[in-house]
């Protein structure tokens, strides 16, 4: 598996408290609960982890998934999808041990003396417990909805009153931090009054970065979508004109069903690839089938199902024209003379090889007794793979179907 | 020309949901003669109700649908009518839906292109218990079970399909009958029915990340 993405990102569906040891986890490739032990037993230690856990959190975003294919985007947008995502319980057990080990560290150090002193270590617990909690509640908070009118914006925020609690409830807990230091500190009135200014100051602004960050992070995201709206508009005007064609050509050959279902199917699965279809590298092994078996479908007017299983966006070098070629004179032998309406084609990529069968349930023939007319088989197909250094196995009898195997290394 | 055969075994009781009016009509027209349609639903609410009233042998799913998708009809069924079965049925070939509405609890997955036949059959696959799978179906599957297993993967059984399950999954996916699977590899076709039935289960009970975060993955891997 390749990270997109180099910088790391919080997912908040896999998080225990902000998704940072998930997120970590992730892009270093170990499991997540060592991180999770990791920060737990440095946190034990003067706070240390605590304090790395929060900064970590700061600064890393949290994580979007990839834009949906159009078709699904507007499915979701209409509600039509289910949104939620699969959620990830932490495993309460495991968290009670990691707890557990937590707590039984930090009372050793205190105890051995090695730790903060014990009101620093509370004030500093404090603290780091509120601006967990604040953050907590940035992060879930749901984005705010610009086309919303003002009331109804406000009647979202009073739905989400647990949220404003906790965040409250964040908020006196850093309070709490700050007048603990202040009363720690012996000093005059001016000096005191000017550390309970700077503090606070100081407090605020941690407690709302996340927000601020997050406003930010979403305004760059906001016109990065409007790019890409852009380029979708110019991608449904060119749908749009494919279809509207499409849908000409049927009226005109209203007489002919066998070019109606033709035209209507080519177009079904053009307008099909484009809504839900992974999108496919131009010159990629998949991209090439794909077409090929669409250009059969088009011309002989039998339905070519296609099936791809693993990864079709590769490029297979001189062998591919070969196998693609060859894959195609096997779909056109069956469209011509199985006497079939529908073909099925596989394809996989896998182990070192790719191996595409082209299969009817036709006529069959008997593949010992290949008429010296059909040269497609030999010359086509057979020879053109093996120049390329594949191997061709056809399976037929008459009445039995053709299946015909072809198999190309990577 | 059909694909399979008929079987004649008219009498199944289905509810079709869709959100196109026009799609449930030649749905009723295609196979109102061989099979019962005992009612119909065109968004979540009015589905889950339908579905209630009538507890049908077979629910045909829309996988897109308003008010939450087929998904959400799947869940709120089976928490009060935990038997009722469901066909999936979609124009969505994307995997992440196929798979989702799969986990969710649907005991098949066809595309709308179906012929009535076909759609006959799967109906009364479904109804007897047996797993529908279309050959993009099993080609799905396939690749959410390849790759590499992870590190903390919870249950080996479930997390990985067996040779044999596999060669029968290949064997759909390249476009092969129940039977025509069982006689290349010299199976019964109940046998064949138990291997898909059990894909099924798997793939319905896995906690594998590759199927929770399936679609992300595909596209990085």
């Amino acid at each position: 598996m390749t990270e997109t993405s180099v910088r790391s990102s919080r997912p908040l569906d896999e998080a225990w408290v902000g998704g940072v040891c998930a997120g970590l986890a992730a892009q270093l490739g170990v499991p997540a609960v060592a991180l999770r032990a990791l920060f737990v037993v440095a946190g034990a230690f003067r706070l240390v982890g605590v304090a790395l856990y929060l900064a970590l959190w700061l600064t890393m975003p949290r994580w979007r998934p990839d834009a949906n294919a159009p078709g699904l985007a507007a499915a979701d947008r209409a509600g039509l999808r289910s949104t939620e995502q699969p959620r990830r319980l932490a495993d309460a057990g495991l968290a009670l041990a990691l707890g557990l080990l937590g707590v039984g560290l930090l009372w050793l150090i205190q105890r051995q003396d090695w730790g903060l002193p014990s009101s620093t270590l509370i004030a500093g617990g404090l603290a780091a417990l509120g601006l967990a909690a604040v953050w907590w509640v940035t992060d879930h908070f749901p984005a705010r909805n610009r086309r919303l009118p003002m009331r109804e914006w406000l009647g979202t925020l009073l739905r989400q009153w647990t949220h404003i609690l906790i965040a409250g409830l964040g908020l006196v807990f850093v309070g709490a931090a700050v007048a603990l230091v202040i009363l720690q500190v012996a000093a005059d009135e001016p000096t005191r009054i000017a550390l309970v200014v700077a503090l606070s100051v100081l407090a605020f602004v941690l407690a709302v970065a996340p927000a601020w960050l997050r406003v930010r992070r979403e305004l760059a995201q906001a016109r990065n979508d409007r790019l890409v709206a852009d380029a979708r508009a110019d991608m449904a005007a060119h749908l749009h004109d494919s279809v509207l064609q499409t849908l000409a050509l049927i009226q005109q050959a209203a007489e002919d069903p066998k070019q109606v279902s033709a035209l209507a199917r080519g177009q079904e699965r053009e307008l099909r690839s484009y809504l839900y279809g992974e999108q496919l590298d131009e010159a990629s092994f998949g991209e090439a089938l794909t077409e090929a078996c669409a250009d059969v479908e088009q011309r002989f007017g039998v339905e070519v199902d296609v099936v791809r299983v693993g990864d079709a966006n590769v490029r297979l070098g001189a062998g591919q024209d070969a196998l693609v070629a060859a894959a195609r004179e096997a779909m056109v032998n069956a469209a011509k003379h199985a006497g079939v309406d529908r073909l099925d084609v596989y394809a996989e990529i896998a182990g070192g090889q790719v191996s595409v069968y082209v299969r009817d349930r036709g006529a069959g023939f008997d593949p010992a007794a290949i008429p010296t007319d059909r040269h497609g088989v030999r010359d086509s197909i057979t020879e053109r793979v093996q120049r390329a250094g594949g191997k061709v196995i056809i399976r037929s009898a008459p009445g039995e179907g053709t299946e015909i195997r072809l198999e190309m290394p990577l | 020309m059909s694909q399979m055969e008929e079987t004649p075994r008219a009498g199944w009781r289905v509810v079709v949901v869709d959100d196109h009016a026009m799609f449930r009509a030649g749905v009723k027209h295609e196979i109102g003669g061989r099979v019962h349609i005992v009612g119909e639903g065109e968004d979540v609410p009015t589905a889950v109700a339908a579905v209630l009233a009538a507890v049908p042998d077979v629910v045909l799913l829309d996988v897109h649908l308003p008010g939450g998708g087929g998904v959400e009809v799947l869940k709120q069924v089976h928490a009060r009518e935990p038997e009722v079965k469901f066909l999936a049925l979609s124009v969505s070939d994307a995997a992440e839906d196929v798979i989702g509405v799969i986990r969710a609890g649907a005991r098949g997955y066809v595309t709308k292109s179906i012929s009535s036949n076909e759609l006959v059959e799967a109906i009364g696959r479904v109804a007897e218990g047996d797993a529908v799978f279309s050959p993009r179906l099993a080609g799905f599957v396939l690749d959410a079970f390849s790759g590499v297993i992870d590190v903390a993967s919870i249950d080996e059984d479930l997390d990985r399909l067996s040779t044999r399950e596999r060669e029968v999954l290949r064997l759909i996916a390249r476009g092969y009958q129940y039977k025509e699977i069982a006689r290349e590899l010299f199976i019964s076709i109940k046998t064949v029915e138990t291997h898909v039935s059990s894909v099924l289960r798997k793939l319905q009970l896995s906690n594998r990340h590759q199927l929770t975060r399936w679609a992300t993955d595909r596209k990085l891997v």
